[in-house]
């Protein structure tokens, strides 16, 4: 994972799940530019699920996730299922264009590459969710 | 069945109405009779050629032919045997007790096998007297006497059995029947596993253009990446360009590699031959390279490419490859890390300009400590000593990164 980068103390914490590390790299710039902290960032289905279990007493301290769809083979779905649980807002950004995403149709998906305008739109939401 | 149910009745009646005294009554009867089933057989067979000419599947083609067989031939059982290698696969079965459904034998070790292979059809009288019978598998059943025929007897693929309760010679014209109905299954298989294989086709092509989709588009997101963390650290537009540009004919480069390599598992040495090829690669004797054969998924290999790259063009613009003397060494292999079995990558340069740690973390910096080790779920460090920089990459082998069974000479 990656250590919490210097933001305001009242900055929405941000956990990204996406197994290419440069469009992880960029999310994560892109996200700090937007005033967030990034409080995680996995390129792993199973070590987002490790956090959110051990990320202190539920509701995790989060305000919202990136997460992609199709993490090294493996659906996100189990996070996103935890996130929903939880009450923490998340978006979908995915290379797919059609995405089978059973019982998620109504999170928002930021289609590859990243329209900046748009992320910055989903982390307005998530800060209007908090 | 009907057809046949009418002829059968039809020949009881001639012989019901047949007078003893009366031979010339009972041979018309019987040239009737006769007649009557050549004409019935002639339209079971050419309903079943019908019925095969409509079927789709393998499974399909041993429906009609376990139950036309049994009409075509009136024997108390048939069954339709594919062959699997060398391996008899009782397909499917129609009879008046059970058989062998779902099972499979040699093809040395069995009738069905042994018409296969010597491509003829077998007749038996005597299951009991024929030793190319496996007797112990035919006494749980009501087998006394059969015909096997081969499906396309001059490479055979399946058989057609028929099979009798009551020992008995089965006649020419049921030998021919069964026989006719074996080159009509022929075309029908040949023609069931090409629509398979059309399907397969079409169902890979939608696959591919999928995956195309997907690909093509998360390589746009990793270029808009570069675009835009390059243009952070540059300091001038003619700085940006440079760096940009290597950055994209890296990727690029590493995926020609995975085109060579159609996408498939790629060696973690053609990676690293790949990343230096512009700057002289592995025979500028600067370079020693060693380490033994790793297997790395497509989208490792693009990750580790562009990791080795950036080393590679910091070696050539202020490292190492600066001076004439200097030395770079890539030198990887499997070890224990914590009781995980590990790759572990080190690139170390000397007898370069002195190194100092460089004031602000660029995108290169970036890339290298946490690219490939953040995909890989390891970790990476650069070490910045005067004598030179080096680069230590542990990761877990997974499914992403495994030792390679084709073990490769190292240089």
């Amino acid at each position: 994972m990656t250590q919490a980068q210097t933001a305001p103390q009242n900055a929405p914490r941000i956990m990204i799940v996406e197994d290419e590390a440069l469009v992880a790299l960029m999310v994560e710039d892109l996200l700090t530019d937007f005033g967030c902290q990034i409080s995680g960032s996995f390129g792993a289905v199973d070590e987002a699920l490790d956090y959110l279990e051990n990320a202190g007493a539920p509701p995790p301290a989060l305000d919202g996730a990136v997460l992609d769809v199709n993490v090294g083979g493996t659906m996100v779905f189990p996070v996103a299922e935890r996130l929903r649980d939880a009450g923490i807002p998340f978006v979908f950004a995915t290379g797919y264009g059609a995405l089978p995403r059973k019982g998620f149709e109504d999170v928002v998906v930021l289609n590859k590459p990243i329209d900046p305008i748009l992320l910055e739109d989903a982390v307005k939401r998530f800060r209007r969710a908090a | 069945m009907l057809h046949l149910a009418a002829t059968l009745a039809g020949a009881r009646v001639a012989w019901g109405h047949a007078h003893a005294g009366q031979p010339r009554v009972l041979n018309v009867a019987n040239a009737e009779r006769s007649e009557q089933a050549d004409h019935a057989a002639l339209i079971t067979l050419v309903e079943t050629i019908e019925a095969l000419s409509a079927t789709r599947t393998v499974e399909d083609v041993a429906a009609v032919v376990r139950s036309a067989a049994r009409r075509m031939s009136g024997a108390d059982g048939v069954c339709f045997v594919l062959r699997d290698g060398d391996q008899c696969w009782y397909l499917d079965e129609d009879a008046i007790g059970p058989m062998w459904k779902g099972q499979r034998f040699p093809m040395t070790a069995c009738i069905s096998g042994w018409a296969m292979l010597h491509g003829q059809t077998v007749v038996i009288p005597d299951i009991y007297a024929d030793d190319r019978i496996p007797h112990d598998a035919y006494r749980p059943t009501f087998v006394k006497s059969l015909v096997m025929t081969p499906v396309r007897p001059q490479d055979p693929i399946a058989a057609i059995g028929a099979y009798w309760a009551v020992g008995q010679t089965p006649s020419p014209d049921t030998v021919i029947r069964l026989e006719a109905m074996a080159r009509a299954t022929a075309a029908a298989i040949e023609n069931a596993r090409l629509y398979a294989s059309l399907n397969e086709a079409l169902e890979r092509r939608t696959f591919l253009l999928r995956e195309l989709d997907h690909r093509v588009k998360n390589t746009l997101a990793s270029v808009q990446s570069i675009a835009r963390q390059t243009l952070r650290a540059a300091p001038s537009p003619a700085d940006f360009t440079d760096s940009f540009e290597s950055r994209l004919m890296g990727l690029s480069r590493a995926h020609e590699l995975l085109t060579r390599q159609a996408w498939g598992r790629t060696d973690l040495r053609d990676v690293l031959e790949t990343a230096l090829q512009p700057f002289g690669g592995l025979a500028d004797p600067r370079f020693t390279a060693r380490g033994p054969a790793i297997a790395l998924t497509p989208e490792t290999a693009v990750a580790l490419h562009m990791t080795l790259h950036e080393l590679m063009v910091n070696a050539a613009k202020h490292g190492a490859l600066t001076a004439a003397s200097g030395q770079v060494t890539v030198v990887w292999r499997i070890e224990d890390v914590d009781g995980v079995p590990s790759l572990a990558l080190d690139w170390v340069e000397r007898g370069g300009p002195p190194v100092f740690v460089p004031k602000r973390q660029g995108f290169g910096t970036k890339l290298l400590e946490r690219g490939v080790a953040r995909d890989l779920g390891g970790e990476a460090k650069l070490t910045y000593q005067p004598k030179g920089l080096s680069y230590a990459l542990r990761a877990p082998l997974s499914n992403r990164i495994a030792a390679s069974a084709t073990s490769r000479v190292p240089a």
